[in-house]
């Protein structure tokens, strides 16, 4: 019998006005952090743009709390901190597969400069004055030195 | 023609000269390229007074990083054959000689040697494959796993798919260098080569009971071990194929009639 009023008018989620200056100030002091961390080199900038962004989702939430209610509504979820902690949670859960995929990556990356660095040091070895039957196998050398 | 062995050695000073002579008296026209995966211990400077060539990698990376930097060194030195053996002493070089010989003749792109597969050719003399080696229960079991599995998925038989005792031509090595899963090195691979055309073939030898240390494998990481495996082959099925493929999909149980020398599939590639 309220579903369709409720979900026009915002006061479904009762914040106080402290809780609310309390979470914009948290918003607003992250983002800062972040932007502290990019300027002193410690966070790469295409590593950044997802937490601003959660940043920017916090600072809303904290202005517009009816926002929250409207997203619990749309899922269809009647306690709004349900929806807001599935929120949450589906959010981290997705940003610690992206990091996971990141670090396969620079793992994959690290090997091969490992490898390369190892055939480095195996060509030198070659190159540099290996005798003994051995040497002889390898005609073809790279340096006709 | 140039051949490299390669022997992808952790901490394994006391037996790497040994087997580097071993490799040398039984190929002497090869190349010997120790790969050593960031060891503590004097592995390289034995392998270098041994007479190889030493790959030494910063640090530990793991098998599979080590096998690929091994086919990596073949395919950017041009070398036209390659094999590889465990640096413990297990692996008789002369049995990698009769692999290698499988590739010489263009039998095969890739020949693994099997310590279980008794049947097949070998059966006159030193009947290879009934042997010295007693493998370990839990390492009987992962085995077993891991030979069905891989049948199911490559639709080949294989009866020791995490044999260290290989040996390849370049099309192998153009594959591997590249693709080769860090982490399952020995099944995967096959997985990979046989879906991507390639001649696998496995090949009977004679393995020795490991002269020093005992296999990693207790029964908790062993059952661990499997269950990665067991994803690992599960999401290699939906791997793509990298580019030059052969074709057929994999997903369909092996075929009964499949005759023929075991592990022989000539496919119809190239």
């Amino acid at each position: 019998m309220n579903g369709l009023l409720l979900a026009a008018q915002s006061p479904k989620v009762h914040l106080t006005p402290q809780a609310r200056i309390l979470a914009a100030a948290i918003a607003v002091a992250f983002m800062a952090m972040i932007l502290e961390l990019i300027r002193r080199d410690r966070l790469q900038e295409r590593y950044s743009v997802v937490w601003f962004v959660a940043g920017l989702g916090m600072l809303a939430g904290a202005a517009f709390p009816g926002l929250l209610g409207l997203v619990a509504d749309a899922m269809g979820v009647r306690n709004t901190n349900v929806a807001l902690f599935s929120i949450v949670l589906l959010l981290l859960l997705g940003l610690a597969l992206n990091f996971s995929v990141i670090m396969s990556r620079q793992a994959a990356q690290i090997t091969r400069l490992a490898q390369e660095r190892a055939i480095e040091r195996a060509r030198e070895q070659a190159g540099g004055g290996r005798n003994g039957e051995g040497a002889s196998a390898q005609p073809a050398e790279r340096d006709p030195a | 023609m140039r051949t490299l062995v390669f022997i992808p050695a952790w901490n394994e000073e006391a037996s790497i000269a040994g087997v580097i002579g071993d490799v040398r008296r039984a190929l002497p026209q090869a190349e010997v390229l120790v790969i050593d995966d960031g060891s503590a211990d004097a592995t390289a400077a034995r392998a270098r007074e041994a007479g190889a060539l030493v790959a030494s990698l910063p640090f530990n990376q793991g098998l599979g990083a080590a096998l690929q930097t091994g086919y990596l060194y073949a395919m950017r030195e041009g070398h036209d054959f390659c094999a590889h053996l465990d640096a413990d002493g297990q692996h008789p070089a002369d049995e990698v000689a009769r692999l290698l010989e499988e590739v010489f003749a263009d039998r095969a792109d890739l020949v693994i040697g099997s310590r279980y597969f008794a049947g097949g050719e070998g059966q006159g003399e030193g009947a290879p494959g009934s042997d010295e080696y007693k493998p370990t229960i839990s390492r009987r079991i992962g085995t077993s796993v891991f030979r069905f599995f891989l049948t199911l998925a490559t639709r080949q038989r294989f009866t020791d798919t995490t044999s260290g005792m290989r040996a390849a031509n370049r099309r192998v090595m153009a594959l591997f260098s590249e693709h080769y899963s860090p982490d399952f090195a020995e099944i995967e691979s096959l997985q990979l080569a046989v879906r991507q055309g390639l001649r696998v073939e496995e090949v009977p030898v004679r393995m020795l009971q490991r002269a020093d240390g005992s296999s990693f494998l207790t029964p908790l990481r062993s059952a661990f071990f499997i269950f990665k495996g067991m994803i690992v082959l599960l999401v290699g099925q939906f791997r793509p194929r990298p580019p030059e493929s052969g074709e057929g999909p994999g997903q369909v149980p092996p075929e009964p009639g499949d005759a023929g020398p075991i592990g022989k599939r000539v496919e119809a590639e190239r």
